[in-house]
């Protein structure tokens, strides 16, 4: 038998950090359940110096010549890396922005660029190597393997389960990315899971006796608020042979909103403070601003501080400190009116978040949510699972509104207790409208890596370790189809949809659709448009959508060629087959009647905006 | 060639030349061919310099102290001099802890008796300075603690590059337009 350890490695790979935890799997009683361990990342720091860091800012700085001293970007695996990736990146980054690539996460879910294509950082000096979204985040993955693997050369990181944490928001198309950027960052056994889940199964391992804290019938709404994105789910508590079991039932739409845009709220609000005095800030001082504003907010939303401002001071420029120093102060009254009422307004469950209009021509930049108030996405969130029929086993008020029991909180935003208590608060008086009690937050879980500690766990519990959270896939998976009708000039023809795979489909399953057929040409590309749906829960396969409804989401096409071999320009009929891989994946197939089978591919090169 | 005149000729020729003569190599089996290949250039002595200005480095680097021991702080009110102060303070003191393990010399409770005399106390006059009526001769049995002293437990400094010009404590910065 071989020596090596086996382990499970819980790898979250967030917009702003990275978080790696892990539990030994083998050499244990079947039964026990191992402790999950934080894995300290040795990364550059300074030029010159690696230290260990429990967190990996996912940021990438594209080094020049002119950037560092020779020999001092050496990390213990690599003596002249060609990038610089965490801390040092970010640092330096604030210095050089337009070298440094940064929320590379966001833009791999934007289907609004060609995410294979260098794209980032989005306006280099001139000369700069540029890299995909889907390349930067494989270097940060290949920096937990090497930092992994150096530092436990018995167990290299390959031989390791893995277990990669993605927004639940995520789609098939940024998925199956992700799992392409784990694969070229050399990675295997790799198992993808949605972060609200991670969080659950973080609190799960906290709680062994969990049991007894929740009942059949609850309904945890996990609320996750990162450093760049906003994450809903619901996990329901569900009994089946006796035993507590746990379902993963809806998932909210992806949203770019976080810490980030709360932070850099408060030192716009400053900046604007100082200009009526007369003091202007340029780009570096705003910069500075933004981190003090940061630290003067968890300054004054540590438990127990009572003071009623923090100064925010930006040093002088030059050799001179004292001299050049601006000083303002963040006052606790105004931290408060802009968070809670401009990201968590006390608003009813009716109020949608506002949507703007997509302009055609939009300069090419993330799709930031159109509307700060998380508490607005939330309404939505819970009233859409209202909308959506099905699962009776949603508690519902009154209006149809989906009444959770319990509120996990997830993410470096909801360390404050203010906005805990603001989001409860907001939450009870929406229950409370439906004729329900107030309910509490579970509590108890270190919010800055749950995620990384509750993959871990989940790699665990695949073992038979602990328990699952059922779920399959969050969506509903359609493709087009052109109903065949005689063509009117300058409308496209109607279009239907054909669902192929339906929300909850479980890993490891497949379904034919034996119900539609299509004639593809041997030898040419077949181009299928592909949709989605968060909120569409009971089309089940082969049943048709008479038409593409504002429900449906377009994401990239599916594209698939037949080879030629022997009857080129002839018609084969084949019918879709979808496959959910055990890792979480979604694919579709083509089969012809005789057997043979071809793998549609996501083709994620730039599409013009419909 | 003997022993002997061997010795002499190598010792002669070194005294005076500062190197040996060709045979004299050959036969010692000293030659250079056979010599392995020039080692790497021997470890630069740590110069006692180094670690104070690679210290003073990282204090400008992560809290720009010697930007304001440098800077003439006298026109300046309190009030201002606070503010820039406070901040630098803190990122000061962060970077100490960082690189720098402090302890006391003495963990007392300063303004109270601490016995110096015991059977294992060794003293050392530059672990404990005896202030005010200081004995003649022998230990005094104790005193009052006025200062507990500092002590570095454990320094942990990045190691030091070769080729840096340590005497450059901050670089110019220059912004490009």
């Amino acid at each position: 038998m071989s020596a090596k350890l086996r382990y499970v490695v819980g790898i979250d790979l967030g917009t702003t950090n990275c978080g790696l935890a892990f539990a030994q799997a083998e050499g244990l009683d079947p039964r026990e359940l191992p402790p999950v361990l934080q894995f300290e990342i040795p990364q550059l720091v300074n030029p010159g110096e690696v230290r260990d860091e429990t967190l990996l800012p996912s940021s990438l700085y594209l080094q020049g010549p002119a950037d560092f001293p020779e020999g001092s970007l050496a990390l213990p695996w690599d003596a002249n890396p060609p990038f610089v990736v965490g801390h040092l990146a970010k640092t330096r980054g604030a210095e050089a922005p337009r070298r440094l690539v940064a929320s590379a996460k966001s833009w791999l879910c934007h289907s609004g660029v060609d995410r294979t294509s260098a794209i980032l950082p989005t306006a280099p000096p001139e000369g700069t190597p540029r890299l995909s979204p889907v390349e930067a985040s494989r270097h940060y993955l290949e920096h937990l393997r090497n930092a992994w693997t150096s530092s436990q050369p018995d167990a290299p990181f390959d031989e390791q389960q893995l277990l990669v944490t993605v927004p639940a928001s995520f789609d098939a198309v940024a998925r199956e990315l992700t799992a392409r950027a784990a694969a070229e960052a050399g990675l295997k056994n790799v198992v993808l899971l949605e972060e609200p889940q991670a969080a659950f199964y973080a609190w799960i391992e906290r709680h062994p006796d969990w049991r007894e804290r929740v009942h059949v019938g609850d309904l945890i709404l996990v609320v996750d608020i990162g450093g760049g994105t906003t994450d809903f789910s619901l996990i329901a508590v569900t009994e089946r042979d006796g035993e507590l079991q746990l379902e993963r039932v809806a998932v909210g739409e992806h949203i770019l909103l976080g810490g980030d845009n709360m932070d850099l709220a408060l030192a716009r609000f400053i900046e604007q403070e100082l200009a009526e005095k007369g003091k202007k800030l340029d780009q570096f001082q705003l910069h500075a601003l933004w981190q003090n504003c940061r630290v003067a907010k968890e300054k004054l939303l540590e438990e127990g501080v009572k003071g009623d401002e923090h100064p925010v001071t930006i040093l002088g420029k030059g050799t001179g400190v004292v001299g050049g120093t601006i000083k303002a102060k963040l006052r606790r009254a105004d931290m408060e009116r802009i968070l809670l009422d401009g990201f968590f307004p006390q608003v009813s469950s009716e109020e949608m978040p506002m949507r703007q209009r997509r302009v055609a021509l939009q300069e090419v930049g993330l799709p930031y949510a159109a509307d700060a108030a998380v508490t607005r996405h939330m309404a939505r969130f819970l009233r859409q699972q209202a909308a959506a029929s099905e699962h009776g086993v949603l508690r519902r008020g009154t209006s149809g509104l989906v009444a959770p029991t319990h509120v996990l909180f997830n993410g470096g935003v909801l360390r404050a207790g203010l906005v805990r208590e603001r989001l409860l608060a907001t939450l009870n008086s929406w229950l409370a409208a439906e004729g329900f009690e107030s309910i509490a937050a579970l509590e108890g879980e270190d919010l800055m890596h749950a995620v990384s500690r509750g993959a871990a766990y989940y790699g665990l519990a695949r073992q038979g370790r602990g328990v699952r959270i059922r779920g399959g896939i969050p969506r509903t998976y359609y493709v087009g189809i052109e109903t065949a009708m005689p063509a009117v000039p300058g409308m496209p023809a109607p279009l239907k949809a054909l669902t192929v795979a339906q929300f909850g489909m479980e890993e490891g399953t497949q379904s034919a659709i034996a119900q539609q057929e299509f004639g593809l040409l041997v030898g040419e590309p077949a181009e299928f448009r592909f949709f989605s749906s968060a909120l569409r829960k009971d089309d089940p396969p082969g049943s048709l959508l008479e038409e593409v409804s504002g429900e449906l989401e377009e994401l990239a096409p599916m594209e698939v060629t037949l080879p030629a071999d022997g009857d080129a320009g002839h018609l084969i009929t084949v019918t879709l087959e979808t496959v959910i891989t055990e890792t979480g994946q979604l694919q579709l197939w083509c089969v012809a009647r005789d057997g043979r089978r071809w793998k549609l591919e996501f083709n994620v090169r730039e599409r013009v905006a419909s | 060639m003997g022993r002997l005149s061997l010795a002499i000729r190598s010792f002669f020729a070194l005294l005076f030349k500062g190197a040996l003569p060709g045979d004299v190599v050959t036969k010692l089996n000293l030659d250079r061919k056979a010599a392995p290949p020039a080692a790497a250039p021997p470890k630069p002595a740590v110069e006692p310099g180094h670690g104070a200005l690679q210290m003073l480095a990282i204090l400008q680097r992560d809290s720009r102290l010697v930007d304001f021991l440098m800077e003439d702080i006298s026109s300046y009110s309190d009030d201002q001099i606070g503010a820039a102060v406070r901040g630098l303070h803190e990122q000061c003191r962060e970077a100490l802890h960082r690189y720098v393990r402090l302890a006391p010399v003495i963990d007392g409770v300063e303004g109270s008796f601490v016995r110096l005399s015991g059977p294992s106390a060794v003293f050392d006059p530059a672990r404990v300075k005896l202030l005010g009526n200081v004995p003649a001769q022998g230990l005094p049995e104790g005193g009052l603690l006025r200062h507990k002293g500092w002590r570095a437990d454990k320094v942990d400094l990045p190691p030091l590059d070769a080729k840096r010009d340590l005497t450059i404590l901050a670089p110019a910065e220059v912004e490009v337009e």
